[in-house]
């Protein structure tokens, strides 16, 4: 057992400073999330395409594309993970993958014969993009103090 | 068979600098200004590899736990590479090492989604802070948005077979465990948060 007791702490104090600035968020990380956004975008709009066909059911189609989506968001975390950040890149890829998914399977099994395979892939890259560009802007609003109460005296 | 804590940190801790390394220089400035509150006798939970360790102020009186050998090894080898002046033990945040009212401060960066019961953890740490200390968290937490909270949800049955839970209730683990809340701040969406508490 490493007991120590508080009649042994050492009386030194940190040297802190708790006013500092956050820097901005690099550009970096910007071009990033949307990067990443778009290829998670246009990979499930492909994979959906591949695997759901004409005439589906198109509950069948949705379900199946919700599942097809997430496969590949969950593929391309292990990708993006390190470079962008856990959360940054799992929130708006479950979102692009699940209900992308879910929107291209319905699509492709109604209007496979009428949406060219560049047209399927471009919606899949503004959807991505635009995913990316709503979970943003709600960080933005939410981002900040929730809750705050006035600093406590410290007892001695 | 299922990995014990101890052994699934062992492994994390061979892909761990490289799974987090956009997230710390991602959120490196929220925790350098949520270390800058640190007071006193400081106890960081969790050390990981030791990357949080930069965010340390100068001088400050630190001891770091972590309940894996193997980060433990990693966090003394950055330790003497920066410079950092920490003593690290090996041991169980569930059942802490340390007599009551110890520390002024703790601190814990993502670790209370991967304590098996959190609550007990906090209560530990309630147990190890001198009263009108402080324990300030880095965490992330269940979104109380219910379409993210889902995917959360979702990515726990996932990811808690080799890492951690995405979807504690930690702002109320803290407050089950006897604290009184200072502050909550949002750092990513409704998911990532400082929250600062005191005995």
């Amino acid at each position: 057992m490493n007991g120590l007791s508080n009649k042994s702490a050492d009386p030194r104090e940190c040297l802190s400073d708790s006013s500092q600035e956050i820097p901005p968020e690099p550009l970096y990380f910007r071009l990033g999330d949307y990067l990443a956004g778009v290829l998670t975008g246009v990979l499930t709009a492909f994979a959906v395409r591949m695997v759901v066909g004409p005439q589906w059911d198109m509950v069948v189609a949705m379900l199946v594309g919700m599942t097809v989506g997430m496969l590949v968001h969950m593929s391309l975390l292990l990708l993006f993970i390190p470079l962008l950040g856990a959360f940054e890149v799992m929130m708006p890829g479950a979102i692009i993958g699940m209900y992308g998914g879910m929107l291209f399977g319905m699509r492709d099994s109604m209007q496979q014969a009428y949406v060219s395979w560049s047209t399927a892939l471009a919606v899949g890259a503004l959807f991505g993009l635009l995913v990316v560009l709503g979970i943003r802007w709600w960080d933005r609003q939410l981002r900040g103090v929730v809750f705050a109460r006035p600093e406590p005296r410290r007892v001695a | 068979m299922p990995f014990t804590a101890r052994e699934k940190w062992d492994w994390l801790s061979l892909t761990y600098d490289l799974m987090t390394f956009g997230e710390d220089r991602r959120q490196g400035g929220e925790k350098r200004r949520l270390f800058a509150k640190i007071q006193g006798r400081t106890l960081l939970v969790s050390v990981g590899t030791g990357n949080d360790l930069r965010y340390v102020p100068p001088d400050c009186n630190l001891i770091a736990i972590d309940i894996s050998p193997r980060m433990i090894a990693r966090a003394r080898a950055k330790a003497r590479r920066d410079g950092v002046s920490v003593r690290l033990v090996l041991t169980d945040a569930q059942r802490l090492a340390f007599a009551d009212q110890t520390f002024d401060t703790v601190l814990t960066v993502c670790t209370f989604c991967s304590i098996p019961d959190p609550v007990q953890g906090l209560q530990e740490l309630h147990r190890i802070l001198k009263p009108g200390g402080r324990l300030l968290m880095f965490e992330h937490v269940r979104s109380k948005i219910g379409p993210l909270a889902l995917i959360l949800d979702f990515m726990t049955f996932l990811s808690r077979r080799f890492g951690p839970d995405l979807n504690r209730d930690t702002v109320g683990n803290v407050l089950q465990a006897g604290f009184r809340l200072q502050r909550e701040e949002n750092v990513y969406l409704d998911i990532v948060k400082t929250i600062e508490a005191v005995r």
